[in-house]
């Protein structure tokens, strides 16, 4: 093909275009689930629509922009609830909905992927326990494990640590650490028990394509009795690439914390039963079957 | 023509799009299909489900790579990180080419997720053009851009759909992922003849073709792959495969799945309009 020469350029430049309509397409819609009317600065979303937006025989600049801001919403919104089906639970639709607007606002996505989607939210939902009051402390914990579910489902995974490593040194110069796709989280709700309800009503999907929604999806599971609250220790791993979460002894927990923070196996020990009521002979006994567990469960790799 | 440059000389027939609800019957049943495409960016991992499964799938089928969010189209120059990782997956899945769409869809590494329209201007052209010349030359494998639906026209445009991706292919020079459905969406929205867009596509760049349905408004279309593919849309393909000869043609269904089967009947339609390899390797 025989290249045309470009004319002299006289319009608005690409990254001028893509910033107005980004701006455009990232605006919270009303409840409605309609663009706004009034842009940011006060004047009208139409007449800001019409000044880079054709508008044709069949709609108008803002209800062209209108599609793409809907769009945008309702693929992040249902990306979000995907992945935090517990915490809608917990919250109801229209709290949750006012919560993942206003996460996504403060955090849009940064990766090519949807799958990151969540990762700020914990951290989020701690500096804005207005929004999840007065359930703030089980929302956290929802959130949390929610989150390390992603982590579990497909974080990579180390080689396996070879049983014969701890047979060759002294637990002083042991290192050790734990997969990358396990979290350990200590909780005050028994967060594991109310998602295991809930996965039973509702199916597990979720993939990127290049499709777009033809309308919001709602998938309304409320909790209506929320559970007392009851400390637990939780690690969130995956086993045969299925994700499963397995309650821990509050020692095992600090033990493995510790060695995760790259604590050399006496230290872990040492700090796993400082405060603990547990004779030397039982925590010896205990450390063995742990750790039996773990090597089965291929826990633990390389410092 | 299937097997060219922009194929890495590789000829395809017809296959459809791999979708989590079908894995275990693929798996199970091993289904006879000549090729399936994969969205980079469900496999762009590190570990888990997703990519055991892709190598289960890869131990029998080939496999090609389509993206959603490579973004040729910013005015920013491609995301090295992104980059990285989807050439690590194409050693993985040996893909012969990749595609991704001729839109843009980020702004200061902020994603939107979004197939977001170009405007049709000469500055876009080249900054395109610019960004699809980096992809191939990191990757070292074709590249072949996809027309995408959209919605919304732009003031700045001073060409028509076609023209730009025209402009943009030689410029980069680059292969053509043909999404005759796209344009069909695309032409009733913005009304213009959808077949001067297939009669105005360079035929030789066209490495593959996508197929699929569609949702129809009262005042608009929307690409949602949730439905079989319509005779208009077919009407396209059959003059699409008339000027380009027997190209990879594949099946898009991403929303209310029906089961592997029915997909696979509904993307065998295809093949009514293909001529065999032998026919093509005599043309």
């Amino acid at each position: 093909m025989k290249k045309r020469t470009p004319p002299r350029d006289t319009g608005a430049s690409l990254e001028e275009i893509q910033r107005l309509m980004t701006r455009a397409v990232t605006r919270p819609l009303t409840s409605g689930e309609r663009s706004q009317r009034a842009w940011a600065d006060g004047s009208r979303t139409a007449d800001v629509a019409a000044s880079f937006i054709k508008p044709n025989d069949l709609l108008t600049s803002f209800e062209r922009v209108q599609i793409y801001n809907q769009q945008y919403w309702w693929r992040i919104l249902g990306s979000f609830q995907e992945d935090f089906r517990g915490l809608r639970a917990v919250l109801g639709e229209r709290r949750f909905d006012r919560l993942a607007v206003a996460y996504l606002e403060a955090h849009g996505s940064t990766s090519w992927s949807l799958r990151n989607l969540g990762k700020l939210l914990p951290a989020f939902l701690e500096n804005h326990p207005a929004l999840t009051a007065p359930h703030t402390a089980l929302a956290l914990d929802m959130a949390r494990v929610e989150w390390a579910r992603i982590v579990a489902f497909d974080d990579p995974e180390l080689p396996p640590l070879d049983p014969a490593t701890l047979a060759r040194k002294t637990p002083a110069t042991i290192r050790l650490r734990l997969q990358p796709y396990i979290t350990l989280l200590a909780l005050a709700h028994p967060v594991d028990a109310l998602l295991r309800k809930l996965r039973q009503s509702t199916l597990e999907t979720g993939s990127a394509s290049n499709a777009v929604a033809a309308s919001r999806r709602r998938r309304p599971v409320l909790l209506r009795a929320k559970p007392e609250p009851t400390p637990l220790h939780l690690a969130i791993h995956r086993v045969d690439l299925s994700v499963y979460f397995k309650r821990l002894e509050p020692e095992a927990f600090i033990l493995l914390t510790a060695l995760n923070a790259g604590a050399s196996l006496e230290g872990a020990c040492a700090s796993a039963f400082a405060k603990s009521p547990t004779g030397a002979e039982e925590a010896a006994a205990k450390v063995r079957e742990w750790f039996a567990t773990w090597m089965e469960l291929g826990w633990l790799a390389k410092g | 023509m299937s097997a060219t440059r922009f194929t890495g000389h590789a000829d395809y027939g017809v296959g459809i799009g791999l979708r989590i609800p079908h894995y275990q019957h693929i798996l199970d049943r091993r289904p006879g299909v000549d090729w399936f495409e994969i969205i980079s960016e469900n496999y762009m991992l590190d570990g888990g489900r997703p990519l055991a499964v892709l190598d289960r799938i890869l131990e029998r089928y080939r496999v090609v790579q389509h993206g959603v969010s490579m973004y040729f189209g910013n005015f920013a120059r491609p995301n090295r990180d992104h980059l990285k990782k989807l050439k690590a997956l194409t050693h993985r899945t040996r893909t012969p080419w990749v595609s991704d769409h001729l839109c843009w869809g980020s702004v200061d590494g902020r994603y939107t997720h979004d197939l977001l329209p170009m405007p049709y201007t000469w500055e876009a052209v080249e900054k395109t053009a610019r960004n699809i010349r980096e992809v191939q030359d990191f990757l070292e494998l074709p590249v072949a851009v996809e027309n995408v639906s959209s919605y919304a026209e732009f003031h700045a445009s001073e060409m028509s759909e076609w023209e730009f991706l025209n402009e943009v292919v030689e410029r980069a020079d680059c292969g053509i992922l043909l999404d005759v459905n796209n344009i069909y969406v695309s032409s009733q929205n913005h009304t213009f003849d959808p077949l001067d867009y297939v009669n105005a596509v360079p035929a030789a760049r066209v490495a593959q073709i996508h197929i699929a349905g569609h949702t129809r408004h009262e005042r608009y279309i929307l690409d949602t792959h949730d439905h079989p593919v319509i005779p208009p849309v077919w009407k396209l393909y059959k003059r699409a495969i008339e000027r380009c000869g027997r190209t990879a043609t594949l099946l898009e269904w991403d929303d209310r799945i029906p089961s592997f089967d029915e997909v696979h009947r509904e993307a065998l339609k295809a093949t009514k309009y293909l001529p065999d390899e032998k026919a093509n390797a005599a043309a």
